[in-house]
Parts: C-alpha cells; structure tokens; sequence
C-alpha cells in the first residue's frame, strides 16, 4: 500500500477506523508554512503523519513511520491505526493523571518557532497558500525544514551533527522490528543486535520507553530521536501476559547504522557530500571480481548530477559506474548513508577530497569539491 | 551544436518542470475541495481544531500530508 492510499482511507473515513473517529476532533494540514515548530516536531521526510493531540497541545502519540522509498508504507496498517487511536482515547480518558507521563513526547523550544525562520528559507514563504495563483510554489514541503536545518550547520562552517543527519531512526537500527498491525510489538530481534543481548524476544509489547507511553512504531523512534550517543533506555514491556522491566542499550555510534539514504532529504547531502552523485553498493560478485574484500569500501555510482551544484561531482571527472574505493585515505567499507556522515562531519564546504575509484580495469584518481 | 543540444536539455527539464508543478498543483486544489466536502474534517485551520476540541473535550486527530 501506498502512503496516498493510506491517507486516502482516512479521508474518506474507512469503516476500519470510523467510529473511533467520530470520537476525535480531525483535523488536516497540507502545508509547512507556519507550521509550530514546537509542537510539530517529526519525520520531516514523510509525507504523511499523525498526532494526537490535547486541546491544550499536549501530545498524546504519534503515528507514521517509514524505511525506504519504494515500499512507503511498509511501516503502517489501517489495524495498527486503530489500535494507537485507542490507545489515544484511553489517555485522553485519563488525562491530566497522566500528564507528567505525557510531557516528554513534547522537544524542548525549538530555536526557531516556525520553519520561516530559518535563514534559508527567511522570505521565500508566506503563512498561507496562494490559491487563487501559484499555489504549488506557494506551499512549502515539510522535508525543507531538514534541509533548512542541515544547511545552517553547513554555511556556519560547523560539522552536522549525528541527530540531525540520521533523523529518526528505524528501531532496526537496534535489531528490532514491530508489527505494523499493532502499536509496538516485536516481530523479528536481530540475531547478536543490543536489543537481543537485553533479552528482547519476538511478541514483546512495548507498553512505555522511558516512561512515555507507547502508541505506534514513530513513538518509538520519537525517544530514539532524542537520545543522543550511548544510552540505556527503560522499557515497561508485556510478555504473555505479564509486565516486565527491559533496558534497551544504545551503543556509541548506534545512530551511524541507520539508513538514510531512502530519505527526499538526502537529495541535498548528495548536494553537499558528493557533488551531486548518488551511490549504491558495488555487489558481492563484482568485488570479488574486482579483488576486493567485503570490508573494503567499494561504493558505485549509479547517478551522476547533471546540472548546478549537483553537477560538482560531474565537472570533478566522475563517471556512471565508477566504483569509489577510498575517499580521504578511507579504505574501510561504508555505506552512502555513512559517507555522508564522515564527509559531513569532517570537511567543510569549499575544500577538496582526494577520491580514489575504479574505471573499469584502470585506478583514477579524482578531486571531489565539498559544497 | 553542443550548445543546441544544451538548450534542448534545459528546455526538455524546464517543461517537465511545468507538468509536474500543474499535476501538483491539480492535485492540491482536489485536496481542498474534496476534504471540505466531508463535514468530520477541519482544513488547515489548526485554530479551528483546537477551539472545536475545547468545546467537545475531544482529543485531536490531526493529519499532516505533505501532497506530493
């Protein structure tokens, strides 16, 4: 299923999910113009997300989650929809008890209110959209308040940090995986992952994760969100019947192991990073062919930019199908995802890369200008 | 030559360019319309939801959809 399909059931209120929405005041926003900053903070790469919220703004969940580009709905289900509308209904229902519970699914005050404030976008929007003219460059994308964000690091010369450039993490990057028919339970615990060493088994339900109830897979990256570098989390957890205490650890770096490169956002740390050219895993049989071990870095690029500055790496000399084997005297295996990290975080725009790749039978040497 | 074959790779960007934005731009304006149609949803108007809410004692459902 599509996100727009999705989208479209709850429109049209779906029998599924109809009664517990007339239990609700529904409301939708298709624009980031003036969007609160301190209230909606999310995945700003999706293009579709719930919140359910207190007249009073306290939120009680948050629903929408994604891990790739082709299957954008892999991570949600009108069944597991209910079940965190329900759920949101019960802490509605018991609410202010429950408040203290409640406060940290709401960020500190952001540094800038509204998404126009940020220097990159200063100007360019107005609070609602044109429509009586250009109502489509009138509307600004939610993923621009990523790039906004990104871009203030890099024209301050300043490294981006982990948090902003690996945003919401999937909880596989931890070795969990949920059931997207439910709110938060635990279909697959990667073998040897942190999660399995806590003693994390399939079925688990994640009832609350640092004490934050838990309604929805994006609850969960909401708290992995907001850690940062290495942490022991506390996870209230239902096992057949019975609650148990969990620790969930994050281990240093666990951020790094998240896969980004699905994300609109990355788009612009191609931009950034690469000159423009995107890159993929050069596969196990040609490294071998190639003589390469499976822990040396071997990246292909399968896109090289054509125009502005997502033609750099174009006018730098790069090629389709040159296979980048070391980038500042890296050897190491990385992915896309971590490149960005290590060129992101060490070289500022303006200075150059010496770029290693294969061409074939031939070894090239390029210089790749960060932007 | 080269520079006609420049030429017709930016006139060929800019008019898919176009298309694209007047297909967003149809399905923007469908959005709208079809949405205020049903009575259940408040459109884009976050004041609106929360007065509604105050007034029910409703919690809020609120969609955000970036439509692409």
């Amino acid at each position: 299923m599509e996100c727009k399909a999705f989208d479209e059931q709850l429109v049209r209120r779906d029998p599924e999910v109809a009664d517990l929405m007339d239990r609700f005041v529904s409301v939708r926003l298709i624009q980031a113009n003036a969007m609160d900053l301190g209230l909606f903070q999310f995945d700003y790469d999706l293009t579709f997300a719930v919140f359910f919220v207190n007249a009073d703004k306290t939120i009680y969940g948050r629903f929408g989650s994604r891990s790739s580009q082709k299957d954008a709905a892999k991570e949600i289900s009108i069944e597991g929809f209910r079940k965190a509308m329900q759920a949101a209904l019960e802490l509605h229902q018991n609410y202010p008890a429950n408040k203290a519970a409640l406060a940290g699914k709401k960020a500190p005050e952001p540094r800038f209110k509204v998404p126009e404030e940020y220097p990159s976008l200063r100007g360019k929007y107005r609070p609602t959209l044109d429509y009586e003219g250009k109502v489509v460059q009138s509307c600004m994308h939610c993923h621009q308040v990523r790039d906004a964000e990104r871009e203030l690091y890099r024209t301050q010369g300043k490294a981006i940090p982990d948090e902003v450039l690996y945003p919401w993490p999937m909880p596989d990057v931890i070795g969990l995986a949920f059931d997207p028919k439910e709110k938060a339970k635990v279909k697959a615990v990667t073998s040897g992952s942190s999660a399995q060493k806590d003693g994390f088994i399939v079925g688990d339900e994640i009832l609350t994760l640092q004490g934050q109830p838990i309604l929805s897979i994006a609850d969960v990256q909401w708290v992995l969100h907001n850690t940062n570098g290495p942490a022991k989390l506390k996870a209230d957890v239902l096992r057949g019947g019975q609650r148990l205490s969990l620790n969930l650890t994050l281990a240093e770096g666990w951020r790094r192991q998240s896969d980004i490169a699905w994300r609109p956002t990355s788009w612009d740390l191609r931009r950034m990073a690469t000159g423009g050219l995107l890159l993929k895993e050069f596969p196990a049989a040609d490294r071998r062919k190639a003589g390469l071990s499976d822990t040396d870095l071997a990246l292909m690029v399968e896109h090289v930019g054509q125009y502005g500055d997502h033609a750099a790496g174009k006018r730098a000399g790069f090629q389709k199908n040159d296979v980048i084997v070391s980038v500042d005297g890296q050897t190491g295996r990385m992915t896309e995802s971590q490149l960005f990290g290590y060129l992101l975080q060490k070289k500022m725009p303006g200075a150059k890369v010496s770029v290693g790749v294969l061409r074939g039978e031939q070894r090239v040497n390029l210089e790749l200008p960060m932007q | 030559m080269k520079i006609i074959a420049v030429t017709l790779a930016h006139l060929l960007v800019a008019a898919f360019a176009v298309s694209a934005a007047e297909d967003r731009r149809e399905k923007v304006l469908k959005d709208r319309t079809e949405v205020q149609s049903i009575p259940q949803w408040i459109y884009n108007d976050l004041s609106k939801g929360v007065a509604e809410a105050t007034r029910s004692g409703k919690p809020m459902l609120i969609v955000l959809r970036c439509i692409p």
